[in-house]
């Protein structure tokens, strides 16, 4: 008798974690699907408003040359991706790395005819590094295996 | 194994004190972490679902060393192995006992702990959603590094080094999906992943302990 | 229970780093390591004397004859040092957990000793990985650590290789200790991975996008280029001569406690 039962318990068991394993597949990749996106593009925004109503996200793009305006303590000035432009209006203080020119991420939602950020992040990737060393660094990423 | 499950929770249950001290050390964490950082709720508020993961976390460190101890030193899991089930039921078992003792009730104490971290309402609707998502990775994970440290004498170090790495990801996506709700944004996706840690876990860790306990019991 | 589909790992491939891998005929604690001592014996010499070759040239080139980076001045040269041991840091972990899913499929003794070896100088590695990342790091970015996804990857491997070290030191019985260490190795593996995208999320997801991009492939220059992969080389052939030497080391003292054990137990 124990060792038939032994045997039925572990296929049990075998059966549950492979139920277990499907799921957890099933789970991450609907995760994956969805988890790729950090920010959306003007693009994105303009072409299918509908799907960005009445949420928060991120806005990602580079701030427009010549857009940035003040007025008061409220920020205005334009993201774009080179297709398209979105209006930002933002109260409150930008971070130190933020220019015209330079990109940057936006958390927020649509308003009326504009994005309302709440917070705004700059993008400084290059920024505080020389291009050389930046080079000689991707290099070295080539040597690098996938961990 | 329901009955091996059964037994496990009904022996911690009746000497009470793994549940409770848990629940007692998060209370421990949630007091001094403000006595630290300091009173104000914008400087808790951010931090909090770091605070109530964190704690959870160390709490379940806690009891994991018994989850094997007591019945090692008895002989009883001599017995167990030797018996009818195989070890990795009996792996699974111990788990899910750990789980519901230690894992439940922080479960359960961990929304009134969170007000006195000002979390914020959007993360604290989640907050539960997440722990009751991500916490039966920790269970597992422990449960297994119980079972390959189980001889060793005063190995709670050994294993807390053993399982707080193991756990970086659970605690990753934990703390995540609370920020993200405190933004705003859907918490959907690191909550998948959190559910995917938990159902891998539970469907590799109890093979690996079930080795490791057979290897521990030659 | 052994997850039998890794078991392509094993075979020809095992000794990716180690030098050639004597025979599995017998599962017998002498016979294996005997032949692994006359083959690893004879080839350690060479293994040597090329470790010395390559990395003096490598580093001999590398730290005097390149040019100076004209933005960067001379502490660019620690990429000569930075970029080989980090690389080998992972392809440490790699080797051991080749050799232990080899050790729980087929018991080979001399496979877990060798990575058993291999965890001490795989943790060495990472440690200089980041040591050097740090010294280079200051002048480069401006600060001595930053919680970049890469370089928090690389602390939490720190953390898996002392786990790892630190199970083998506390398990007496050499069998059971090479049981419970390669089942961590494994499932350390499986951890470390998660680990590591899990910090890219968590990087990307809350902070900024990483400061450094090291994915897109631009080609660094050739007065950098050939004394980099000699250094490379050198570290390669390094590891292999260190984990030889105390992989010699592990099976000494293997054969040491039997003899002694005989002794006290004729």
């Amino acid at each position: 008798m124990p060792p038939g039962l032994r045997k039925r318990r572990r296929k049990q068991m075998i059966v549950l974690a492979i139920l277990c394993l499907a799921s957890a597949t099933v789970v991450i990749g609907y995760g994956a699907r969805e988890g790729i996106e950090f920010y959306r593009s003007p693009t994105q925004i303009t072409q299918n408003p509908e799907l960005s109503r009445d949420e928060t996200f991120r806005l990602g793009g580079l701030v427009e040359s010549g857009s940035l305006e003040f007025d008061g303590p409220v920020v205005r000035f334009s993201v774009t991706d080179g297709a398209h432009t979105v209006m930002v209006e933002y109260e409150g203080i930008l971070p130190d790395l933020f220019r015209e020119g330079q990109g940057v991420v936006a958390l927020g939602s649509l308003g009326p005819g504009s994005f309302v950020a709440t917070q705004i992040l700059a993008k400084h990737d290059e920024n505080y590094m020389p291009k050389e060393v930046m080079d000689i660094l991707k290099a070295e990423g080539v040597y690098r295996p996938p961990e | 194994m329901f009955a091996l499950y059964c037994r496990d929770v009904r022996l911690a249950l009746r000497s009470g004190s793994a549940s409770a001290l848990s629940v007692a050390f998060l209370l421990t964490v949630v007091v001094t972490v403000p006595l630290g950082v300091g009173p104000e709720p914008q400087s808790l508020s951010p931090i909090a679902p770091a605070i109530i993961w964190i704690g959870v976390l160390l709490a379940s460190l806690l009891s994991l060393e018994r989850i094997f101890f007591q019945d090692h030193e008895d002989g009883i899991l001599d017995a167990l192995i030797a018996g009818p089930l195989p070890p990795e039921v009996i792996a699974a078992a111990k788990a899910g006992a750990h789980w519901t003792t230690t894992g439940l009730p922080l479960i359960l104490a961990a929304p009134v702990l969170a007000w006195f971290l000002h979390l914020s309402a959007e993360a604290w609707r989640w907050l539960v959603f997440s722990l009751v998502v991500g916490t039966p990775a920790v269970s597992f994970i422990g449960m297994f590094n119980a079972a390959l440290t189980l001889r060793i004498r005063r190995g709670g170090l050994l294993l807390s080094i053993l399982v707080l790495p193991m756990c970086i990801p659970t605690l990753v996506f934990g703390v995540d999906v609370l920020t993200r709700a405190e933004l705003g944004q859907s918490p959907v996706v690191p909550l998948m992943f959190l559910a995917g840690l938990s159902f891998l876990s539970a469907a590799t860790l109890p093979f690996a302990a079930g080795y490791a306990l057979r290897a521990n019991l030659d | 229970m052994t997850n039998p589909e890794k078991s392509a790992i094993d075979g020809e491939s095992s000794g990716q780093n180690r030098a050639p891998d004597p025979r599995r005929r017998s599962l017998w604690e002498f016979a294996n390591p005997s032949r692994f001592m006359t083959v690893s014996g004879r080839l350690l010499p060479f293994a040597t004397a090329l470790t010395f070759c390559a990395l003096t040239v490598g580093l001999g080139w590398g730290f005097i004859l390149t040019p100076d980076d004209y933005q960067h001045g001379a502490t660019v040269k620690i990429l000569f040092v930075h970029v080989p041991a980090a690389l080998m840091a992972v392809n440490a972990w790699m080797m051991m957990l080749a050799t232990s899913i080899i050790w729980l499929i087929r018991r080979h003794h001399v496979s877990v000793l060798a990575a058993k070896a291999a965890a001490p100088v795989g943790l060495t590695l990472t440690l200089i990985a980041i040591t050097t990342g740090a010294i280079w790091g200051k002048p480069a970015w401006g600060t001595w650590w930053a919680w970049d996804p890469r370089l928090t990857s690389f602390l939490i491997l720190t953390l898996f290789y002392v786990g790892y070290i630190g199970l083998w030191s506390v398990v007496e019985e050499p069998e059971r200790a090479a049981d419970l260490s390669s089942i961590l190795c494994l499932v350390g593996s499986v951890f470390a991975l998660l680990s590591r995208y899990a910090v890219v999320f968590w990087s990307q997801g809350l902070h900024q996008g990483s400061s450094l991009s090291l994915d897109s492939q631009t080609h660094i220059d050739n007065a950098f280029y050939f004394p980099l992969v000699t250094c490379i080389a050198g570290f390669v052939l390094l590891f292999v001569t260190l984990v030889l030497v105390r992989t010699r080391h592990e099976i000494r003292m293997r054969q040491l406690r039997i003899l002694r054990s005989r002794r006290l137990h004729p």
